[in-house]
C-alpha cells in the first residue's frame, strides 16, 4: 500500500464505522452465551446451590451489558471502550479458573454415588467457548485502539477534532 | 460521450392501454432534455422505458448507437433520481452514496474519492456522517443526486425530483441541478409537470399530452412559437388566452371585440379570410390600450405585476392580462386593452397557423 493509499484509507475512517471491532465484540458475546448455557447443564445435585451461581448470573448480565455498549462504542472509535473490552476479554480467561475449573476438579454425590461435577467433554467445550470469547473481545479492543490512534493522528493532520 | 436515440417507441400495457405513441427523440451528448406534460401524459412511462424499468412495446432505444431496447436496467449505465429520494434510512449519507459502488465491489479507496468529490460538488461534505432523517428535503434530494454522480453514468434520469419540496427549496434545488448539469456536462433526461422547471432547466423541451409528443424544441420555441393550442396553453403562466375569431380582411372579429392585423399577420392568415380561427394571446402580451373593453372581475397584485381578470365587453368571454406595475381595479370597473403579440391556431386541427400554412 502506498502512502497515498494509506492516507485515503485513514480518511475513510471519518465516515466508515469500525465494524471489524464491533463484529468481533458480537462474536465474543455469542460465545459467552454458548458458555453460559452449557456451564450448568449437567445434573449434579446441589453442587451449584451456593452464592457462586448468583454471582455468575449477575456477572454475566453485567458482562453482556458492557459488551453490548462497547460494541456500539467501538463502532464509533471510542477509545475508552477498547479498555473495557480488554478487561472483559481478560476476565473470560480468568473465568476458566473459577467455575469450570473448580467444577471439573470437584466430586459430588448423586443418588449416593460419587460423580465428577463436570466431565472432560463439557469442560473442554466451555473452556473453548470462553477462550474464543476472550480472544474475540481482546482483538476487538486492540483493533479499536489501533484504529483510534490512526484516526486521531489523521484528524489532527487535517485540522479536525474527533 | 452519451447520445441517446428513441425511435418510434410505443408503450402498450397488457390490458391494451397505450400510454406512449410513436415517441421519437435524439438526445445529443451533454444535452438536458425535459419531458413536460400533465399527469398521465406518458412522460414518466417514457423515462422508465429509457431506464429499463418498463418494457418497450415497439421501437428502438439506442445509446451511443448501441441497441439497448431489451438490455436489463443494470446494464444500461444510467442513473435515476426519484421523487421519493429512495435513500436507505439506516445508512449514513456517506454509506448511501457509496452503496452502489460497494455492491459493484469497487476498491474502497476509489469509492471514498468518488463520494468525497460528489459531496463536494453538492455541498454535502459536512453532512456525510448524518442519517437521511436528519437532513432537509432538499439535502436528501441532493444525496439522491450524489448517489447517481458517484456512479458516473452515461445518462442521468430525473423523475420529478423536486415535487416533494416546498416552493422555496424547489427553486434553489432547481438551480443546483442546473449548475450540476453545467459542471458535469452530462446527458440528462428530466421529467416534470412543472413548466417553470422545464423552461428554466431545459436545453430542449419535449411537451407531451395523452401519450403523444406535441412539440420538441427549445424553451423559447415552445413559449414563442407553440405548435398547437395544447402547447400554447400548457407553457406559460398564467396560461394563454384563447378567443374564437373570424378573419375579415385585415381585422379579426371576436365576440365583443375587433382587432386589426399587421401586414405580417395578414400574410400569415392568407387563405383564412372569412374563416374562423383561434386567436391566442399571452397575458403578458396584453397592454393597456383602446381596442378591447374588459369588465374587471378580479384584480391580483403580485408586486411587480398585476393580474387583471375580466370579461370582454358584455360577453362571457374571459381573459386575463398581466400588466407591469401595480393596479387597483375593482370588480365592475372597465379597462381597455390592446393585444401586442398574437398567436393563430387552426380551429379544426388546433395546430398553429404559420406563414403560408393553410
Amino acid at each position: 500500500m502506498t502512502q497515498d493509499e494509506r492516507t485515503i484509507a485513514r480518511d475513510r475512517m471519518r465516515f466508515i464505522k469500525n465494524t471489524q471491532s464491533s463484529r468481533l465484540c458480537y462474536l465474543g458475546i455469542l460465545f459467552d452465551v454458548f458458555f453460559f448455557v452449557n456451564i450448568y447443564k449437567s445434573d449434579v445435585g446441589t453442587y451449584y446451590y451456593n452464592f457462586k451461581i448468583g454471582v455468575s448470573i449477575v456477572y454475566n448480565l453485567i458482562f453482556l451489558l458492557i459488551a453490548f455498549l462497547a460494541s456500539e462504542g467501538v463502532k464509533n472509535y471510542k477509545n475508552e471502550y477498547s479498555y473495557a473490552l480488554l478487561g472483559l476479554g481478560i476476565m473470560q480467561f480468568v473465568r476458566i479458573f473459577i467455575l469450570p475449573m473448580q467444577a471439573h476438579n470437584a466430586m459430588t454425590e448423586v443418588n449416593d454415588v460419587a460423580v465428577g461435577v463436570m466431565g472432560n467433554g463439557q469442560f473442554t467445550t466451555v473452556v473453548i467457548y470462553l477462550v474464543i470469547s476472550g480472544v474475540a473481545l481482546i482483538a476487538a479492543g486492540l483493533i479499536n485502539l489501533k484504529k483510534y490512534k490512526e484516526l486521531s493522528e489523521h484528524l489532527k493532520s487535517i485540522g479536525e477534532t474527533a | 460521450m452519451a447520445e441517446l436515440s428513441l425511435q418510434h417507441i410505443d408503450k402498450i400495457y397488457d390490458n391494451n392501454v397505450q400510454a406512449v405513441y410513436d415517441f421519437n427523440l435524439d438526445v445529443k451528448d451533454g444535452e438536458l432534455i425535459v419531458l413536460v406534460g400533465p399527469s398521465g401524459c406518458g412522460k414518466s412511462t417514457t423515462l422508465r422505458m429509457v431506464a429499463g424499468l418498463e418494457d418497450i412495446s415497439n421501437g428502438k432505444l439506442l445509446l451511443d448507437g448501441k441497441d439497448i431496447t431489451d438490455a436489463p436496467a443494470k446494464d444500461r449505465d444510467m442513473a435515476m433520481v426519484f421523487q421519493s429520494y429512495a435513500l436507505y434510512g439506516h445508512m449514513t449519507i456517506y454509506e448511501n452514496m457509496a452503496f452502489s459502488l460497494t455492491l459493484r465491489k469497487e476498491n474502497p479507496n476509489v469509492i471514498h474519492k468518488k463520494v468525497l468529490a460528489a459531496a463536494e460538488i453538492l455541498g454535502l461534505t459536512s453532512q456525510l456522517n448524518k442519517k437521511p432523517a436528519q437532513l432537509s428535503g432538499g439535502q436528501r434530494q441532493r444525496v439522491a443526486m450524489g448517489r447517481s454522480i458517484v456512479r458516473n453514468p452515461k445518462v442521468f434520469l430525473f423523475d420529478e425530483p423536486l415535487s416533494n419540496l416546498d416552493a422555496k427549496l424547489r427553486g434553489s434545488t432547481r438551480r443546483e441541478i442546473l449548475l450540476l448539469h453545467k459542471r458535469l456536462k452530462a446527458t440528462m433526461l428530466y421529467v416534470t409537470h412543472d413548466q417553470t422547471e422545464a423552461l428554466t432547466l431545459a436545453d430542449r423541451i419535449v411537451c407531451m399530452s395523452m401519450g403523444h409528443v406535441q412539440q420538441v424544441g427549445t424553451p423559447l420555441e415552445l413559449y414563442d412559437s407553440p405548435a398547437n393550442i395544447f402547447v400554447a396553453s400548457f407553457i406559460g403562466l398564467p396560461p394563454m388566452n384563447f378567443f374564437d375569431v373570424t378573419v375579415k380582411g385585415d381585422t379579426l372579429e371576436g365576440n365583443g371585440f375587433k382587432v386589426s392585423l399587421t401586414p405580417e399577420e395578414k400574410q400569415t392568415l392568407a387563405g383564412y379570410d372569412g374563416k374562423e380561427i383561434v386567436l391566442g394571446v399571452r397575458p403578458e402580451n396584453i397592454t393597456l390600450g383602446n381596442d378591447i373593453p374588459v369588465k374587471v372581475t378580479m384584480n391580483e397584485n403580485l408586486g411587480m405585476n398585476t393580474l387583471v381578470h375580466g370579461n370582454i365587453g358584455d360577453t362571457n368571454v374571459h381573459m386575463t392580462a398581466k400588466l407591469k406595475g401595480w393596479f387597483d381595479y375593482s370588480n365592475g370597473d372597465t379597462a381597455t386593452f390592446s393585444f401586442d403579440r398574437k398567436h393563430f391556431f387552426d380551429k379544426e386541427t388546433t395546430n398553429a397557423i404559420r406563414g403560408g400554412n393553410v
